[in-house]
């Protein structure tokens, strides 16, 4: 079964190789360029998996999750936070949304491959 | 990798729009608005730069941009103030950042401490220092930080591993916690919180079973009685055994590094304590005791729930879906602690399930849900939400718009070939082309409109020039910018760039004076340079304004004579001077400086400016300023003009340009003493300037035959075009002289009809002050 992944990200570069790396690895992937598209995109679609930028535009990434979260439909929706911040306190405050894990960009495509095998299904 | 190459692309186009957006912003900034959403924007433009450069391992530009970008981020949450000082400090930061993005555009390698004193003051700021200047040695502490921080990973995406990566796995794998024996028990007690992000026990223990043989007891002692038992509380935890030969605590601890304070991780290695009660495990709460305790009231709840099942008023329901197999659960942690049973890892699956969901409100149904119901509508519904704009190659819009130039030109042939008989005779078939005409101007108009972008993209570079302008000559200069989304070709916007720096390097250099010489005139200290833009008609007129000096007439006057630009018994008016500045080969070399004499003069700015259908006029106010207006065609692709017969030669004269026309009969012409003519119109004196006579064709037509052609140039000024004939009004597309033939005075460019012939199109503008430097010389 084919998995399907949203990412959400205001960078038109990082979208580009998330979609390069994982449709290679056999992904469906959605694009999204803010939490409020993300949201929006949650809504008429089921995804498997999110990748989600935090620092973006009209909503950013925190407000994202705590929105899906908020919505009691995605619950058990894996969604891994997308951050250059090694420092703890942005992966803190997207795991306090309910951030699901991380990945730090820059990432390796076998390293995002894994991690998202980490938490899907 | 073309791949990669495609990536780099999209990120140089992002940066160039970050970088646009940064000098936006900072425009406001500067103004004093220092509202959350600026930092924020500009924030976040720091950070997506920084976050390219790292997949692409630009590392120079990544420090510098992780250094800028923690004191913006100090900045947004008020650590560090963003005085005017800081202010300038981050623009001039912008510079840099668009330095290290070009650099690694071009592959050019910046010195290695570019920047650097910025990045010190960085570091200085938000260590609360408010100086900087002196600490050179201040490079230390954050500095370091930075490249232990952050280490920039070049992306691999041919999928194998980047080479720095192996020796992170020989890191954890030869860990000084390592264990010899590689027997490791595990307590692992999950919080709400864990199943609330959606991480999910059986996918930690498929990852550690990938790590050894494991075996896994679920520990079920804590399930309270009924009476208090809350559905959505977490009851379950779970022991683990895992066997593998040299496997670091580490190792395991990195698997639960995403639930890490979601739950409680007991990590033991087996042997070496002899039970988990000495490393703090609180042994009242051993399991064996407590699920003797449990297992009566779990058979308890059990009965309870298939009574209630058998009862559906009871809103028990959830229960049911998982309780029917729990008895596996129990059975397994009877047995549990010391005589654990190895269960694969399939079988550990199975079993794992059905206890794992209870405490979560953990939802194949919430799931199934949407997925039934979102289905029909995911192909419509979602692929419409968000999309406002899509990003097409402009190779294909300009494939486009060269079409429709063509259709234009055929279009207007097959109007031209219509003579009277055909038309009286085949009416269905021009009011067919009438229709095909206008369609065609409308798919025109569209198409021009899709590759018609903001002037903002070119007035956005100008900051930064006006502030190494005012730098270099020791001046202060504010830019001002007005109307930058007034929408022009693309194709005119890209030969903008050039022409409006050299009229804003003038204006910075020659007009605005120095401080002193500005407060000493009752000005103000700092000199205005405004930069606008409007839509006029079928033109775009790009306005370069300054409060300076104005123009040195005197000396423009005398240099224009020494070089014999103007004849030496001419007095031309102050209008005519201004226009001086433009003429070719005049360039007040006593003034070169390094920044406006680079070798051109403003004359390449009016050439330019030609080659694109626009013109130049010049005004200027002693001790008030000048103002440089350039009309620009709102299109290069299509141009819409009169077609004029002199001699036997078709010529065009752009519409733009005309203001009416006339027969010569009716014409009130006057002679002047000079022996030029002169034209009466509403009061107003117009130059004449006769066509045939100009461009030396013989005409044989009697002059009361003629028709006269009023143009308006630049600054209202108004010439009169004598024409043999006047054929009509078409569309034609401009063909350069100079790049196909040679510059000609007085020719703007050539076109080719609907009917196969070469027409040469008038430059108004350009005949006018040659007919001055003729009637001159």
């Amino acid at each position: 079964m084919t998995l399907r992944v949203l990412t959400v990200d205001d960078s038109r570069t990082i979208l580009a190789m998330l979609h390069h790396t994982l449709s290679n690895a056999g992904f469906e992937v959605l694009q999204a360029e803010d939490g409020k598209q993300g949201l929006d995109m949650l809504k008429a679609q089921d995804v498997d998996v999110v990748i989600t930028d935090i620092n973006m535009p009209v909503m950013d990434g925190i407000e994202f999750i705590k929105n899906v979260r908020a919505t009691g439909q995605h619950n058990s929706l894996p969604i891994l936070i997308l951050t250059t911040e090694t420092s703890q306190d942005k992966r803190d405050q997207g795991k306090a949304a309910g951030g699901t894990g991380w990945i730090v960009k820059p990432f390796d495509p076998e390293k995002l491959i894994s991690v998202i095998h980490r938490v899907v299904h | 990798m073309s791949d990669l190459d495609d990536f780099k692309a999209t990120y140089f186009d992002e940066c160039s729009e970050l970088l646009t957006e940064l000098e936006e912003q900072f425009a406001v900034i500067e103004e004093g608005e220092r509202g959350a959403d600026r930092l924020n924007a500009v924030f976040r433009a720091i950070h997506s730069i920084k976050g390219g450069a790292g997949a692409f391992g630009f590392s120079a530009l990544v420090g510098f941009a992780h250094a800028y970008e923690t004191l913006l981020d100090y900045v947004r949450d008020g650590r560090v103030e963003l005085t005017d000082d800081v202010v300038v400090l981050c623009i001039r930061a912008n510079d840099i950042v668009a330095d290290h993005v070009n650099a690694a555009q071009s592959g050019e390698a910046l010195p290695v401490d570019y920047g650097a004193e910025e990045k010190a003051r960085f570091d200085a700021l938000a260590r609360g220092e408010t100086g900087g200047d002196d600490d050179a040695d201040a490079d230390g502490e954050m500095m370091d930080d930075f490249d232990i921080d952050f280490t920039p990973v070049m992306v691999n995406l041919g999928g194998s591993m980047a080479e720095g990566e192996a020796p992170v796995e020989d890191v954890f794998e030869s860990a000084p916690m390592a264990a010899a024996e590689g027997q490791w028990e595990i307590r692992f007690t999950p919080h709400r919180a864990l199943y609330a992000r959606a991480n999910d026990p059986l996918l930690l223990f498929r990852e550690l079973a990938a790590l050894g043989t494991m075996s896994v007891r679920a520990v079920l002692g804590d399930v309270p009685p009924l009476s208090d038992f809350e559905p959505f509380a977490v009851y379950c935890s779970w022991e683990i055994t895992l066997v593998s030969p040299g496997l670091s605590e580490v190792s395991i601890r990195e698997v639960f590094e995403f639930v890490d304070g979601d739950c409680d991780i007991i990590i033991a290695q087996a042997g070496m304590v002899p039970s988990l009660a000495d490393i703090g495990f609180d042994i009242s709460e051993a399991p064996a005791p407590a699920v003797a305790d449990a297992e009566p009231d779990l058979s308890s709840l059990l009965a309870l729930t298939e009574e209630e099942v058998a009862n559906p008023q009871e809103p028990v329901a959830p229960l049911a879906d998982f309780i029917p197999e729990p008895p596996a659960g129990p059975v397994g942690a009877q047995d549990s602690f010391e005589e654990a049973p190895v269960l694969s890892f399939a079988a550990l699956a199975e079993e794992i399930m059905p206890a794992a969901p209870p405490p979560a409100p953990k939802p194949p149904v919430a799931k199934a849900a949407p997925a039934a119901g979102g289905g029909e509508s995911e192909e419509g519904g979602g692929r419409s939400v968000g999309v406002q704009s899509i990003r097409v190659d402009l190779d294909k819009v300009d494939r486009v718009v060269n079409m429709v130039g063509e259709l234009v030109i055929t279009q207007s042939m097959l109007t031209q070939q219509m003579d009277e008989t055909l038309r009286a005779r085949y009416t269905e078939l021009v009011r067919g082309l009438e229709v095909l005409a206008q369609t065609t101007r409308g798919l025109q108009d569209s198409v021009m409109a899709i590759r018609a972008q903001p002037v903002k993209s070119v007035f956005s570079r100008m900051p930064r020039l006006v502030r190494e302008l005012a730098t270099k000559t020791s001046k202060k200069i504010k830019l001002e910018t007005i109307g930058e989304n007034t929408e022009i070709d693309k194709t005119v916007i890209e030969q903008l760039s050039d022409p409006l720096t050299h009229m804003i390097r003038n204006s910075a250099d020659h007009g605005i004076e120095i401080p002193e010489k500005r407060l000493a005139s009752g000005k103000s200290e700092t000199g205005t340079i405004r930069l606008s833009a409007e839509q006029a008609g079928g033109n775009i007129l790009i306005i370069v304004e300054d409060d300076g000096g104005g123009i040195n007439r005197e000396r423009v006057l005398q240099v224009a004579r020494d070089k014999g630009v103007v004849a030496p018994d001419v007095n031309p008016t102050d209008e005519q001077i201004d226009q001086l500045i433009f003429a070719p080969g005049f360039s007040t070399a006593s003034e070169v400086s390094d920044i406006s004499g680079r070798g051109v003069g403003m004359d390449v700015v009016l050439s330019n400016i030609k080659k694109i259908g626009g013109s130049v006029h010049v005004r200027s106010w002693t001790g008030k300023g000048t103002r440089m207006t350039l009309r620009l065609p709102l299109t290069l692709a299509v141009l819409d003009v009169m077609l004029v017969k002199v001699g036997d030669s078709p010529y065009v004269v752009p519409l733009s340009s005309i203001v009416e026309t006339m027969q010569c009969s009716r014409a009130s012409f006057e002679r002047v003493p000079s022996g030029g003519r002169v034209l009466q119109v509403r009061g107003e004196y117009v130059q004449v300037i006769d066509l045939g006579q100009r461009f030396g064709l013989a005409t044989q037509v009697q002059e009361t035959d003629q028709f006269v052609v009023l143009c308006e140039t630049e600054g209202s000024q108004k010439v009169a075009l004598v024409v043999d004939d006047i054929i009509g009004q078409q569309q034609v597309v401009i063909k350069s002289l100079e790049e196909n033939f040679e510059r000609v005075e007085g020719i703007a460019g050539g076109t080719i009809l609907g009917d196969g012939n070469v027409a040469l199109i008038v430059d108004v503008q350009g005949l006018r002050t040659t007919h001055l430097h003729q009637n001159a010389a």
